[in-house]
């Protein structure tokens, strides 16, 4: 028997294999894997699925007589964290792709791109890494295994009018091929205290020309919700590999991929919202939170438009909802995100 | 600074580090290499041939 409280969560912060030979089999190394607390309480479940032969005609009768291996069926593992300039980096890093890092020492600064299949080196496929989980690991472990190939499938952004660290959040979907070892043979390092941001750290919220930190339309920002959403295609293929004779995923391709970002503010005398929307405006929409000059962020669209302002209630406040619509600009691409934080080999 | 190889990796440049630098080449495919090893130039001079 054993309390969730036990549970501890590490996963790599660097990138399976290397850059210039990334790997979807190789874990990660105990020196590229961080140790974090998680809000989401479950372990990750292996699902190792069997089949039977109750389809099967000439048995005499139609029930089935026999188990055979099918595959894993890993689910998706949510990492839900506070937003923190490290956490932020490694989420938009494995989920993006592309990815540079500035600095010979702290505070490094990473600039992400959405990579591209034209031009990506791994042409459809993000960094992959390992995730360890272990429950009193050693001789007596209830839970000590590390999970290979996982890459981060999307995340959720939130940003809220509330005080505190629930007020800025971030959360990673993640998915894993199914291939594991246990014991894991990893020693997870001391739990990491990363460098948390909160919604009154924010230092520019400019939405398509609409300054909502200073200005007529200061104050009047409610809640902004972002997400990002690589819509892996299914990765088992032949000779995509087996574990304990079932078959594991070995790849994820990106799919359709998707970018979406809604919020709410208050209504006011000479709200251009609606008008931003009915004459077609775009521009850009910078997001930064600034918590020192160490552990900055920056979500920076490059071309944004607005496809529903709704008029609503928030809280006994008018307020309007608006579902953004943002555009691939021919030059700047879709998003930029610039993260500084003392974390160094994130996603390298 | 840090150093970008194009596309196809025919030619490799320093860059500011910058998103607005970054940016535009990164959505061309650009992507991070290490610094290339630095070139030094090394005079051997026979000084008896000089003379």
């Amino acid at each position: 028997m054993a309390s969730v409280n036990e549970l501890m969560n590490g996963w790599g912060f660097g990138q399976q294999g290397t850059i210039a030979s990334p790997s979807i089999v190789t874990p990660n190394t105990a020196a590229t894997i961080w140790r974090h607390t998680n809000l989401n309480t479950k372990p990750w479940a292996k699902v190792p699925v069997n089949e039977d032969d109750r389809a099967e005609i000439g048995k005499g009768h139609e029930f089935p007589t026999q188990l055979f291996k099918s595959h894993y069926n890993m689910p998706t593992f949510e990492v839900s964290k506070y937003a923190s300039s490290e956490f932020l980096a490694w989420v938009m890093s494995f989920s993006l792709g592309n990815v540079t890092v500035a600095g010979a020492a702290a505070p490094y600064t990473y600039t992400v791109v959405p990579a591209l299949g034209a031009t990506n080196p791994t042409g459809l496929e993000l960094p992959y890494f390992s995730f360890v989980q272990q429950i009193r690991p050693g001789g007596s472990a209830i839970l000590d295994e590390i999970l290979v190939g996982c890459a981060v499938k999307g995340w959720k952004l939130s940003i809220k009018n509330s005080p505190g660290r629930a007020s800025a959040m971030c959360s990673a979907e993640c998915v894993t091929t199914g291939m594991y070892t246990s014991p894991s043979g990893i020693t997870l390092p001391a739990v990491m205290m990363p460098h948390e941001f909160n919604a009154g750290m924010i230092s520019a919220l400019t939405i398509n020309g609409i300054n909502y930190l200073t200005g007529g339309s200061g104050k009047q920002f409610v809640s902004l919700d972002a997400s990002w959403e690589n819509n892996f295609r299914p990765g088992f293929f032949p000779g995509s590999g087996t574990q304990d004779g079932f078959q594991i995923q070995g790849r994820f391709e990106w799919g359709d991929r998707a970018f979406a970002v809604q919020f709410v503010v208050r209504v006011q005398a000479g709200s251009t919202e609606y008008a931003n929307l009915i004459n077609q405006t775009t521009g850009s929409a910078t997001i930064t939170f600034t918590r020192d000059t160490n552990n900055i962020f920056t979500m920076d669209i490059q071309k944004m438009g607005f496809n529903v302002v709704e008029l609503s209630n928030t809280d006994g406040i008018v307020t309007l909802q608006v579902t953004g619509v943002q555009l691939y600009d021919a030059v700047n691409g879709l998003v930029t995100m610039s993260i500084t934080t003392p974390q160094g080999g994130i996603c390298q | 600074m840090i150093f970008l190889e194009s596309p196809n990796g025919d030619e490799v440049k320093e860059v500011e580090a910058t998103p607005k630098v970054l940016t535009p080449l990164l959505v061309m495919g650009w992507r991070q290499v290490p610094a290339p090893p630095k070139h030094e130039t090394v005079i051997l001079a026979n000084a008896k041939e000089e003379k």
